[in-house]
């Protein structure tokens, strides 16, 4: 009676409304709105470049976007780094491993908020464990998060410890699909396991990791829910970034059309940073 | 039998009948506001049965709201879809009222009420231009808590909390100084804190106290940038950055894990500005504490605000969302909150000698808490914040915080501060 294809779209259906409802049509309303002024309840005012020119000018904006840029090199790379590390150790098969995995990806299913909150308190500068820890090896610490100098290092440690199960995860399915036989050919042939790892994990491995490095700099770029609940962005705007100040000027100051403007330069940088791994991915990448 | 039961259904169907009369002539208002403890959710929820209870015709449906709740309103509004009646937070009564979304109460009020009924302070609030569109719920203002027997061991007198009584800074600070311990390099219990904190805003006592203004008359201008100011703010910041008798908590964020009031109570802590709305907290926590006036530079100040109801321009039904508003904003209602120490009253009345009984719960209130009322009466004055937009006011903050916590001067941040703020005020 009906096609097969009247059938798909009738199950794509309940997705694909909340898409276009949810995420299109604002995407392409706020485009718009990003060329204009606009608070919600007068009325909308055409003003073109406008909001893009006060953005050069706005040493705000030049300060949340180093902040950005800041987080997305602290975090993407060591936090790269670290779950590889933790998911070749944790690729073995000895007994209770899936604990180990479990208690690796317990911080990612945990709330954000428990999470800044618990992490407040460890950074606490006079009752905190971290500096206990510190003064044990005789190290007086910082205070943490009411200093402008290490408020975004402590930040994206938290981000980083966060982070670390989810790509773990992803690399321990990539690990996982190399077939055991090259090792056991390279092995036979007296690699040792820096050479097995340079030669056959790496290389193997390298679609999953281009696929962590895109989504990781992708979540760095848009970090908020951790900055806003452990540092509100201070102090003295230290950790504020690109998504906070958009939301500061979205629903604090009700400057919609500046906000949706800072929202499109975000999504140009994303872009063009994802644009050029993929143009890089000949070089490292192998299928 | 069947009599009976013809009976039973007409008596079922006349009470059913007699039932959708009295709903037809029901109006239901939409009210919304925010909960910022259990006892004002519970002090909210039990008001509304009361209400509705002496206003059989108003039915009253509440829609708290956790977090974001000027956005929310906002959006609400702009859908065309918001509450009848809702709190608004002082320092967004003027936004909301330029953008003509808020219903003009003048009239209702000037038949019911009367403006000299209300402490200076909640005047200044709710008048804009002579016009009403908010009625205040109380008031609250940055106080001076400490704990006794820190004072106590030390041999030292407590704060006063007769505001013709405070101390100067000076006196203040060498109290301060006396109260700061160290033990092994490290502080282990600091004299005073707090005076930092943005939504206490205690600064602006401080300033005022020195003669200096936050903004003009008109709120046009930054005046931070004047002598009086400036040497208030570099006093505030020497508590740490000079004598270390204040701990280095930032505006914006809590001393992770431990609460100011909790280092008040285990004793690491010997002074604390806060807000008068920290005497409930305190009050429950079980240890000796009082309450005083600010220090002063050279007259006692402090400042003042509290949420405002309003009613949508665009309600059906303003006769009715008058009734509620009157009701949340009447004596009766807010004496609840403030015999806990939430709030503050808001009608002069309250703060003379023969009413104080109705609120100076004792297990509240220190005894010498009946000097200080007239600190509030007398000596309050608007919180800045009000008057300005929300974006001026978060860049005063921003830039102060730049101030407390780094080694910018106060000139290059004042500066700074005017260069951003005066063109938003000028708009």
């Amino acid at each position: 009676m009906y096609s097969d294809y009247f059938w798909a779209a009738l199950f794509l259906l309940p997705n694909l409304l909340g898409f276009l409802v949810f995420i299109l049509l604002p995407l392409i309303a706020s485009f718009g709105l990003s060329f204009t002024s606009w608070d919600l309840l007068t009325p909308i005012k055409w003003i073109g470049l406008g909001n893009y020119k006060t953005l050069i000018s706005d040493q705000v904006f030049w300060k949340v976007l180093w902040n950005t840029i800041y987080f997305t090199i602290g975090n993407v790379p060591v936090g790269i780094i670290l779950s590889l590390f933790l998911a070749i150790t944790l690729n073995q098969k000895i007994k209770g491993i899936t604990i180990f995995r479990a208690v690796y990806f317990l911080p990612v299913i945990s709330s954000t908020v428990a999470v800044a909150i618990v992490w407040q308190w460890l950074y606490n500068p006079q009752f905190g464990l971290l500096n206990y820890l510190l003064s044990l090896v005789g190290i007086d610490g910082p205070n943490w998060l009411s200093s402008t100098t290490w408020a975004m290092p402590a930040v994206i440690i938290t981000s980083i410890w966060r982070g670390l199960g989810f790509n773990m995860v992803l690399f321990l399915a990539g690990l996982q699909g190399i077939p055991e036989t090259y090792y056991d050919a390279a092995k036979i042939d007296g690699a040792n396991w820096w050479a097995l790892f340079k030669n056959i994990t790496v290389p193997l491995l390298s679609p999953t990791t281009f696929f962590v490095v895109v989504i990781s700099i992708i979540n760095s770029f848009q970090v908020f829910d951790l900055i806003y609940v452990m540092t509100a962005g201070g102090p003295a705007r230290s950790t504020s970034v690109l998504v906070h100040y958009l939301y500061q000027n979205a629903f604090q100051y009700f400057k919609m059309g500046y906000a949706s403007a800072i929202g499109y330069v975000l999504f140009f940088l994303v872009f063009t940073v994802i644009l050029i791994q993929l143009k890089r991915t000949k070089n490292w990448v192998v299928y | 039998m069947k009599k009976q039961l013809i009976f039973l259904i007409l008596v079922i169907f006349s009470l059913l009948v007699f039932n959708t009369m009295i709903m037809a002539e029901q109006v239901t208002l939409q009210f919304m506001g925010w909960e910022a403890s259990p006892l004002e959710t519970e002090s909210v929820k039990q008001g509304l049965e009361q209400f509705m209870k002496e206003n059989l015709d108003i039915k009253v449906e509440y829609t708290p709201v956790a977090g974001e709740y000027a956005a929310k309103l906002l959006t609400m509004i702009a859908g065309n879809a918001a509450p009848d009646v809702f709190f608004i937070a002082s320092d967004s009564y003027r936004s909301f009222q330029e953008r003509g979304v808020l219903l003009n109460l003048t009239e209702y009020f000037n038949k019911e009420m009367d403006i000299d009924e209300f402490i200076p302070l909640s005047q200044d609030k709710m008048l804009i231009d002579g016009e009403i569109y908010g009625i205040s719920s109380c008031d609250v203002s940055p106080v001076l808590f400490y704990n006794k027997s820190i004072f106590d061991e030390a041999g030292l007198p407590y704060p006063p909390s007769d505001p013709e009584k405070a101390w100067t800074w000076d006196k203040f600070l060498d109290v301060a100084k006396q109260l700061t311990v160290e033990k092994n390099g490290k502080t282990v219990q600091y004299g005073v804190s707090g005076f930092e904190i943005s939504w206490v805003s205690a600064f602006c006592a401080m300033v005022k106290s020195n003669d200096g203004r936050v903004f003009n008359e008109d709120y046009t201008e930054l005046l931070l940038d004047s002598t009086e100011a400036k040497e208030a703010l570099v006093k505030i910041k020497n508590l740490q950055a000079v004598y270390g008798v204040s701990p280095l908590v930032i505006a914006d964020v809590q001393q992770g894990g431990i609460s100011a009031t909790q280092m008040l109570q285990t004793g690491r802590l010997a002074m604390l500005v806060d807000g008068s709305w920290t005497l409930q907290q305190l009050a429950q926590m079980d240890f000796p504490f009082g309450i005083g006036v600010l220090p002063k530079f050279k007259k006692p100040v402090t400042i003042g605000q509290a949420h405002l109801y309003s009613a949508w321009a665009k309600t059906k039904h303003p006769d009715e969302a008058w009734e509620l508003i009157k009701f949340l904003s009447s004596r009766g209602y807010q004496t609840k909150l403030v015999r806990e120490g939430l709030w503050l009253p808001n009608r002069m009345d309250m703060y003379e000698e023969e009413n104080l009984a109705n609120w100076m719960n004792p297990d509240v209130y220190p005894d010498n808490f009946r000097d200080m009322v007239k600190y509030f009466t007398n000596y309050a004055e608007l919180w800045p914040a009000v008057k300005v937009p929300s974006e001026a006011w978060s860049i005063v903050n921003e830039e102060l915080g730049n101030f407390f916590v780094t080694d910018q001067s106060i000139d290059t941040v004042i500066s700074s501060m005017k260069r951003r703020v005066d063109p938003i005020l000028n708009k």
